[in-house]
């Protein structure tokens, strides 16, 4: 059910203003993921380029190496509309069984 | 830092990934790396798992620079074991058959005109008429599972010229140690 989830979060840091790997992963640190759990967002990039959800380029960072940089293509745009869609209806769902339940954590 | 990325390098090198993305990624790599280290970010923190190799390999393979590894292949052990009992089958099938040759066969020696079989199972009454009484007794004591009914010795040198069963008369097989009579009727 989660898989795809963090492919969603990363297109979601990339869809306005591109950004290399370890600028993602801060983006999504700022933004409340400060867990990228399990893996690497490496790999994940890999398949959003090889999908064609991602464009890349390479562009001089400061002071630095050139650094490849990622942002979504239309076709990662697409996905990630369709992804949040999905998303917002599983995570509905899942709200509703939870709801029912009243539980602590010791 | 540095470590990291070589170890990954030489993953990717024995993959066999294009030497131009292996300078991609590693580059890519080493840059994100040193930048986390600067902001006291630790290289697991980045890399996801301890496990570099494994690493680099996820990585590439997601990419697609190289092949995914196949899945195992199902054992189809079901298979085995019915070509092993057909196998089996086919052995007993042979075996009952040749069996079953071997046992009507008859095998024919010839003694003067008589034909005698040499198998109990399957008996091929010989041909007694035109032989003397005691040649026809004889032949028949040498045949497994016959015999002849008893006649007088004093007609030792009668000729056969009736006998029951009749000659060549095939007797089915049956039980090991049953013997057949053969009657005859004798002349002079």
């Amino acid at each position: 059910m989660l898989r795809g989830v963090l492919d969603l979060c990363l297109l979601a840091v990339v869809m306005d203003e591109p950004a290399y790997g370890y600028e993602m992963t801060k983006r999504l640190r700022e933004r409340g993921l400060s867990t990228v759990g399990e893996g690497s967002i490496y790999p994940l990039l890999g398949r959003l380029e090889r999908d064609g959800l991602v464009a890349t380029h390479r562009a001089a960072s400061d002071g630095g190496p050139p650094r490849k940089y990622y942002r979504a293509s239309p076709s990662g745009r697409r996905a990630l509309a369709e992804g949040m869609r999905a998303w917002r209806d599983v995570r509905g769902e899942v709200d509703s069984v939870l709801a029912t339940v009243e539980a602590e954590v010791a | 830092m540095t470590a990291y990325v070589e170890e990954c390098r030489q993953e990717w090198k024995r993959l066999g990934v294009p030497a131009l993305f292996v300078e991609e990624m590693a580059t890519e790599l080493e840059s994100d790396l040193a930048e986390a280290q600067a902001d006291g970010v630790s290289a697991t923190e980045i890399l996801g798992e301890s496990d570099l190799r494994r690493f680099a390999a996820t990585w590439a393979t997601e990419r697609g620079l190289v092949a995914e590894p196949a899945p195992p292949r199902k054992r189809r052990r079901w298979i085995w074991v019915v070509a092993g009992l057909v196998a089996l089958i086919l052995v007993a099938w042979i075996v009952t058959v040749v069996g079953l040759f071997a046992a009507a066969s008859v095998s024919v020696q010839t003694s003067g005109s008589v034909q005698q079989p040499q198998t109990v199972e399957s008996l091929l009454v010989p041909n007694f008429v035109g032989l003397k009484a005691c040649r026809a007794k004889r032949i028949a004591e040498e045949t497994p599972g016959l015999k002849v009914r008893p006649f007088s010795a004093s007609r030792c040198d009668a000729v056969v010229v009736a006998q029951q069963p009749a000659a060549h008369t095939i007797l089915r097989p049956r039980k090991r140690g049953h013997t057949t009579t053969v009657t005859l009727r004798l002349r002079g």
